[in-house]
């Protein structure tokens, strides 16, 4: 492999191709594609019941409407879909099916119930409301403390309590390392549910080939083959049949990474009745059955030397589950990841976590953008700022005295987890610096005010696990995600190259970034290389677009790849120029030896020989053709890092909270594209500022939700965002292909807890502890009133 | 949700107890009520047109008299289910006072929603609920109170939203309003809007 400085086209900034039609409207979403004859429209009758015993359905009214075809409830599903459950395998994990559709029991308000068939979307939406369910209630819980307490409702009987995974770890005279601390703080932090809200929510649409048994589903997914692979095993049927194509996905973040009931209903359905089915989703449904996140109790206890130095953490991490295990996922997923990565960025040796996940009667709740790492730190760095606190040191100071210095690297954590190289020193100190941290804190007056409102910052400092390969799923019971990705690389007869990756797109500009990675390779214009992605017929085999994976592992294979190719084009080459393979380069479109440039071929004279379409023969055992196939598994992880640095304002009259100042340290080690990266950076942030500031998924204690449209889930808007002031530390990896690691959940991770530090810092002279987000203005105010009530009671 | 309020009724406390166990008289001041009929001493059922902001239905609606103290008050309690709109269910006490200029009538009601209702319009029930308790205490003063509109309670009975059409200047917006929240709502809606 040539040496990373060979890149010509690595680290520059290329316009994305996808903006020329994404952003004229001209992207075809599911639900532009043309419609095939005699397509059959489905709507679900969702539960509004949190849990409830389904007596009886009567669809005789909606049938009688004329242009609905069939109404189906669970029972009409049992035979042809398993029940859908996803397979892990760690200690502590207990087992839960779903049913796709309900069958005498509901678990959730929005679970599917019934399914509506019609000629038209509309005459299946007025169907809904003549679909007469007779439903029994029963008691239910939403909470995690409350589906703990002994008398909780149980919702799956076989569990015997709602506990549905556990698991816990403790390092070698942790106890006594503990005991060694002088100091013990211990918290409790929250973090509301939220969901990855898309621009376009969830559908599928199913189509049978007319001639053959075969399915092609539109789906707009990030994980095309893990689709296919889960629809074929719970519909029993061959993969083979089953082709899953992702149309333009509009926005994806972890929620369209899931396989969802309704994408086996349509398969189920095309197969049996010969007709193309579909389903498009609304607002309420989205916010409603899509996999939510979040929703995490962490009580942390940490144990710190007089100056600053942790001794022990133990961390106790509680997760709601929702009803039903998500898929592929399963509940373990953010459990997991967050006892796993709050270690972060620091030295600690001394570790303890109980972790468990609870099922209640709410959505099943999955992976989103951060998966546990938002929590992880807001837990870990909440503690730093409390730790100055307490021993009278700046919170920028106790993080310097705990950090990873980077003579440490490579640096094995607390839990086995390699990080090969970082610049968590750096990415902080110039964090600082970009906020002017020394010249705020020291005109900054002990009670926090100035000009009428509290002001303060917060300082996140972050690792973010990215590109994570079979051994980074395996160690935490993902026993069937295949970790690799893989790609096929053409240079097809007239010199062109197409880059098929098995991925899919739902936003990151793979179709720029990956024809970059081909051209640099393959010594052609970018624009020469075609980008295939989300279609299992296409590509071969692969894990998918999530989880900070895309650069990694698909731009990784991506350049492996083309590599691959590049041998063959010399080796061709070479017998066609008589000279030695070896000495060839690929620049600029053509072929040569660089100490005799005159004698050259253009990779179309080398295409022609290689698809036989000239005199000139191949050498010796020689195929034809000029591709080549990748698969690419990537280590267990690589862990990009940063630092996040923000100024608030928060208002005492009103409890709202302005962001004054926003510094982003971002270093994903080696930067393709470095303006898809400041994208990803700055999308991540605002969705962090959305979960720390306004998003949340309301239920009552029962289980009704409460605001499922996005009047009342308030997600930020262009006058929420501050000015993200940008700075790139490049550190390549040196375990991965050409030093990449991931960039796309850092800056969720990072805001999260650095806005919650920078408003408990602002009401730090008040008294007040944050120990939650969302940090809406109604919960501010309140404590802010709570506080300077008991302060005058105490003068 | 707890509704609470009060309201001075201009017709002495014998008749109002009259009036609120009426299924006449309750089905012409309740907004949108399309029917209301006595199964028993303590049980009615009924079926009410509600709209709150975007979710609108007709709920079915069973209601249950109990703690029944003549001519001082009693406690409603019920559930209305309106299908794909979701349901309400909750309980009401109404109680009866004399006073000056009339009768004061105080209901407390805990109220809960599900289903669209709660997940779209959990923001707007509260206000509602409240209107729609106005509404049906504004109907229900007016016949007791020997307004014109008194004289013609049996024969707007019979026509319910004909009723309510006329009830007052601004009837159509408020039955638009008015949906409160389903049949508790209008059993409360009686009591008080529940």
């Amino acid at each position: 492999m040539k040496a990373i400085e060979d890149f010509t086209l690595v680290g520059k900034t290329i316009l994305r191709r996808e903006d020329s039609y994404l952003m004229r409207g001209k992207a075809q979403f599911l639900d532009d594609l043309p419609e095939p004859k005699g397509l059959i429209h489905i709507a679900f009758v969702l539960s509004p019941y949190a849990r409830a015993d389904i007596l009886s359905v009567d669809a005789s009214a909606a049938r009688a409407l004329p242009g609905v075809i069939d109404v189906l409830t669970g029972k009409d599903f049992v035979d042809d879909i398993k029940l859908f459950a996803p397979v892990i395998e760690i200690g502590g994990y207990r087992p839960v099916g779903r049913p796709v559709v309900a069958g005498d029991r509901v678990n959730f308000v929005g679970e599917y119930v019934a399914v509506i068939l019609a000629e038209s979307p509309y005459v299946a939406q007025d169907a809904l409301d003549l679909v007469e369910v007779n439903y029994n209630p029963l008691p239910s819980v939403a909470g995690i403390k409350d589906a703990l307490k002994p008398d909780a409702p149980v919702l799956h009987d076989h569990l015997g309590d709602n506990l549905i995974f556990k698991s816990a770890f403790e390092t070698e005279g942790f106890a006594e390392r503990f005991a060694e601390g002088d100091v013990v703080l211990e918290e409790e932090f929250q973090l509301g549910r939220v969901t990855g809200v898309m621009i376009e929510p969830r559908g599928c649409m199913a189509c049978p080939d007319p001639i053959a048994t075969n399915v092609t589903l539109w789906t707009p997914t990030q994980i095309p083959h893990i689709v296919r692979t889960a629809i074929a095993d719970h519909l029993d049927i061959a993969e083979s049949i089953l082709r899953v194509v992702t149309p333009a996905v509009g926005g994806g973040f972890g929620t369209k990474a899931h396989v969802y009931p309704d994408e086996l209903i349509v398969v189920a359905l095309a197969r049996r009745l010969g007709r193309a089915v579909k389903w498009v989703q609304d607002r309420r449904e989205e916010l409603l059955t899509n996999a939510h996140a979040r929703e995490h109790i962490l009580k942390i206890r940490v144990a710190a030397k007089n100056d600053g130095e942790i001794s022990a953490v133990h961390l106790d991490v509680r997760t709601n589950c929702g009803a039903y295990p998500n898929h592929p996922y399963s509940p373990t997923l953010e459990a997991t990841a967050a006892v796993r990565m709050m270690p972060g960025p620091y030295r600690i040796r001394n570790y303890k976590y109980d972790v468990c996940s609870v099922t209640t009667n709410t959505a099943p709740t999955g992976a989103y953008r951060g998966t546990g790492q938002p929590s992880a730190f807001l837990a870990i760095e909440g503690m730093m700022d409390r730790i100055g606190r307490r021993l009278g040191l700046d919170p920028a100071e106790v993080r310097r005295r705990n950090v990873i210095r980077p003579e440490e690297f490579p640096y094995v954590n607390v839990v086995g987890v390699r990080y090969d190289t970082g610049s968590y020193l750096p990415s902080l100190e110039r964090g600082l610096e970009m906020i002017g941290y020394d010249a705020f804190r020291a005109a900054q007056p002990k009670d926090r005010l100035v000009d009428g409102k509290y002001r303060g910052i917060g300082i996140c400092n972050y690792t973010e696990v990215s590109g994570t390969g079979a051994p980074g799923w395996r160690v935490r019971g993902f026993a069937k995600m295949p970790g690799f990705d893989s790609s096929r690389v053409v240079v097809e007869p007239d010199g062109k190259v197409t880059v098929y990756v098995s991925q899919a797109d739902a936003g990151q500009g793979h179709y720029t970034t990956f024809a970059q990675l081909a051209a640099d390779r393959l010594g052609v214009d970018w624009a020469d290389v075609m980008v295939v992605e989300g279609d299992t017929s296409k590509t071969p085999y692969g894990t998918g677009t999530f989880a900070s994976r895309g650069s990694v592992v698909g731009g990784g294979t991506v350049i492996r790849c083309s590599e691959k190719v590049g041998v063959k084009i010399r080796r061709i080459a070479g017998y066609m120029l008589n000279a030695d393979p070896e000495r060839l380069v690929l620049r600029d479109g053509r072929v040569f030896d660089p100490a005799d440039a005159e004698r050259r071929l253009t990779l179309r004279e080398v295409a022609e020989t290689a698809y036989s379409m000239n005199n000139l023969g191949l050498p010796q055992g020689e195929e034809h053709g000029l591709e080549a196939t990748d698969y690419y598994d990537p280590p267990m992880v690589t862990m990009a890092n940063g630092t996040h640095v923000v100024q608030v304002a928060v208002d005492p009259e009103d409890g709202r909270i302005e962001i004054e100042r926003y510094a982003v340290v971002h270093d994903c080690g080696r930067v393709i594209n470095p303006k898809i990266v400041e994208g990803q950076v700055h999308g991540a942030t605002v969705q962090g500022i959305g979960e720390a500031l306004m998003e949340e998924i309301v239920y009552d204690a029962e289980g009704q939700h409460l605001n499922a449209n996005l009047l009342d889930y308030l997600l930020p808007t262009a006058m929420d965002v501050p000015d993200l002031e940008l700075s790139h530390i490049e550190t390549p990896s040196i375990d991965t292909v050409a030093g990449i690691k991931g960039a796309a959940e850092g800056g969720l991770t990072g805001a999260v807890p650095a806005l919650a530090n920078a408003v408990g810092d602002a009401l730090s002279g008040l008294g007040v502890k944050i120990t939650r987000v969302p940090l809406r203005p109604s919960y501010v105010f309140e404590q802010i009133r709570k506080a300077r009530a008991a302060g005058e009671g105490r003068t | 949700m707890i509704l609470e309020g009060d309201t001075l009724i201009p017709a002495d406390r014998r008749m109002v107890w009259k009036a609120l166990n009426d299924p006449e008289m309750l089905r012409a001041c309740i907004p949108g009520c399309q029917s209301l009929e006595r199964q028993s001493d303590t049980d009615f059922s009924s079926s009410v047109r509600a709209a709150i902001g975007p979710v609108s239905a007709t709920f079915g609606a069973k209601i249950t008299l109990s703690e029944i103290d003549p001519d001082r008050g009693y406690t409603i309690s019920g559930e209305g289910k309106g299908g794909a709109a979701g349901f309400a269910r909750g309980k009401a006490r109404v109680d009866l006072e004399d006073e000056k200029g009339g009768t004061r009538l105080r209901y407390s009601a805990d109220v809960n929603v599900g289903g669209k209702l709660a997940q779209v319009g959990s923001r707007l029930i509260q206000g509602t609920a409240k209107k729609l308790s106005e509404d049906f205490f504004v109907a229900l003063s007016e016949r007791l109170g020997g307004t014109p509109a008194a004289a013609e309670v049996a024969g707007a009975s019979a026509d319910a939203a004909g009723a309510a059409a006329r009830r007052a200047g601004a009837a159509g917006r408020r039955l638009l309003w008015g949906g409160l929240i389903v049949v508790l709502l209008i059993a409360v809606a009686w009591g008080i809007g529940g």
